[in-house]
């Protein structure tokens, strides 16, 4: 029963309006390519420029990735920390959270050219572009799910008195896990916009994908624009399943799990 | 033998209340929860309250708890302030709501108390008159409780009356001194709630702790307690203290009894003036004897 469950993507039903889907969308693709090759590259074309140079597209993937992972990575601790801080002292809250909600709506794409020339064309421009992109959806979910908790449980904690580093830790932080994974769901792939921005936005700059694509268009060669935009593509949807599948580990116990599974 | 009998004036051996006022929201929607309440609760007694909806019995369980500042008067629970009752974990509170932990299995819930505040213990033992008991089996309470086959369930996968009882074996596990349970049975149907009753009295008598047990059903209140504190709405008040004197063990037999249904009757006569002083909250009184 639970196998064919499992393997229940096998059937025509799960997959065969995707299949159909992308059949139409290549046709179309390879219509208009044909017609007007300047707006969009044969398929083929896009295809020979990943096979004749995966090492270099795996390179520049990498690159980005990295800029991505280590950015996110920046932006996740210090909006936790922050979001602990802002959901522990309420004078923190009212000062932090409006400032907090304005930047968050400040499109970022904005901000990088200036941390380019403040930065320089090094790692550091792009780190913190893809950290502070990371940084607002993780910083508002998590401060909101700290304070999530229902006033019985507290009342229940309260009356065994317990800290309030026992509280963050046993009720406040376990609380919070499921708004903190709406917010990488979200963030995960957000953190490869924001490395291509950072690169794309610092002319100079060596490698990466975003500096692959801002190379080709200049050059016109449409094909390695979009095999790069594939790679993009694939990478941000992996990110997107494997925070998907921690989340269905971590989260096993949340209402929204409970129905589907036992 | 004589020096060790318990000084009669002091409070040190009862949870007392003395001209408590609780008032929420200000000038225009003002609203009076308790005015003027005094209790007294003797050390191993088990007190009911009730009375109708919204006249402030959960106000008072939390005064009690300390989770309520009072505007005005004290709340003292055996001679120590609600905070400090609080600290040496004296106080074990089974709220309106489950309020379970959703991530942790039936077993992990109750043993959450054990796990905060480590430093009870000492406290509890300064403490005038406080009885050290060993630390309970948590799977023997939830056997007890019914709740063999739900200890490795998440709270999710349990009704609505097995999360309350794994809230009532919660509080149970800290074996505290005051036992504070907001309508702990409500969602429980009538032969699961008689015996989970049971298993109340068993536990109250065995550990004498005392119990302060809000409910909304007139023989649950009778069967169960020593004294049945009757209140009333707008403002919140006390305005009927009976005191049950059916001898114990109440068995299931007594419940049909004369006695028993004369206490039932007393109580229901206190609510039905309490009731008819403020039909509804808000709306136009109802002509008396129309509510019968
Ligand atoms: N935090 C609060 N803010 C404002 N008003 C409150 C608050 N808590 C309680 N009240 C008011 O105080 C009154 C008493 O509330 P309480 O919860 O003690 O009633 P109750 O007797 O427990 O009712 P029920 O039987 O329905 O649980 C109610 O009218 C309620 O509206
Ligand atoms: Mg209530």
């Amino acid at each position: 029963m639970s196998v064919l469950k499992r393997l229940g993507f096998l059937r025509p039903a799960y997959w065969l309006p995707l299949a159909v889907l992308l059949v139409g969308l290549g046709i179309l693709w390879s219509v208009t390519a044909k017609d007007s090759p300047y707006l969009l590259p044969p398929l083929a074309a896009v295809g020979e420029a990943l096979a004749a140079n995966p090492g270099f597209y795996l390179a520049n993937a990498w690159a980005t990735l990295a800029v991505a992972l280590v950015g996110l990575a920046i932006g996740f601790v210090a909006s936790f920390i922050l979001a602990v801080l802002v959901s522990e002292l309420p004078l923190a809250r009212r000062a932090i959270m409006p400032i907090a909600v304005v930047l968050s709506v400040t499109p970022l794409v904005a901000i990088a050219p200036a941390l380019v020339v403040a930065f320089g064309f090094g790692p550091e421009p792009k780190l913190i572009v893809t950290a502070l992109i990371c940084f607002f959806p993780i910083l508002i979910n998590v401060a909101t799910g700290l304070r999530s908790v229902s006033p019985a449980v507290l009342q229940v904690f309260t009356t065994l008195h317990a800290s309030r580093l026992e509280m963050l830790w046993h009720v406040r932080m376990p609380s919070a896990l499921p708004y903190l994974f709406t917010a990488l769901r979200v963030v995960f792939p957000l953190s490869i916009i924001g490395a291509v921005v950072a690169e794309l936005s610092a002319p100079g700059a060596a490698d990466g994908l975003g500096t692959v694509i801002s190379v080709a268009s200049s050059n016109n060669r449409l094909a390695v624009v979009y095999a790069a935009i594939f790679c993009l593509a694939i990478m941000g949807s992996v990110l997107l399943l494997i925070i998907t599948a921690i989340e269905d580990r971590v989260l096993h116990w949340h209402e929204s799990r409970q129905g589907a599974t036992s | 033998m004589t020096l060790t009998s318990p000084a009669p004036t002091s409070t040190a051996d009862s949870i007392s209340i003395r001209g408590a006022v609780k008032i929420y929201g200000s000038a225009p929607s003002r609203h009076v929860a308790l005015a003027n309440v005094d209790v007294d609760i003797k050390r191993g007694q088990f007190v009911s309250i009730i009375g109708p909806s919204g006249c402030g019995k959960s106000t008072l369980l939390r005064l009690i708890a300390g989770l309520e500042e009072a505007d005005a008067g004290t709340a003292e629970v055996f001679g120590v302030p609600p905070e400090r009752a609080c600290a040496a974990k004296m106080i074990g509170l089974v709220p309106q709501a489950p309020a379970l932990l959703p991530w942790k299995d039936v077993l992990g819930n109750v043993s959450m108390p054990a796990k905060v505040n480590r430093r009870a213990d000492k406290l509890r033992r300064r403490i005038h008159g406080h009885l050290e008991r060993p630390a309970p089996d948590m799977l023997d309470l939830l056997s007890k409780a019914g709740l063999t086959d739900a200890v490795h369930k998440l709270p999710a996968q349990l009704s609505g009356g097995m999360q309350q009882r794994t809230a009532i074996v919660r509080a149970f596990g800290v074996q505290p001194d005051v036992l504070l349970m907001d309508e702990p049975f409500s969602a429980l149907d009538e032969f699961t709630r008689e015996s989970i009753q049971e298993q109340l009295l068993d536990i109250w008598d065995e550990n004498k702790t005392t119990v302060v047990f809000v409910t909304h059903s007139v023989s649950e209140a009778v069967r169960l307690s020593d004294t049945v504190l009757v209140m009333s709405a707008r403002p919140g008040r006390i305005t009927a203290s009976v005191d049950i004197t059916l001898p114990r063990p109440r068995s299931q037999a007594m419940l049909k009894t004369a006695e028993f249904h004369h206490f039932e009757d007393v109580i229901r006569d206190h609510l039905q003036t309490a009731w008819q002083e403020n039909p509804m909250t808000g709306s136009t009184p109802i002509p008396a004897g129309a509510a019968s």
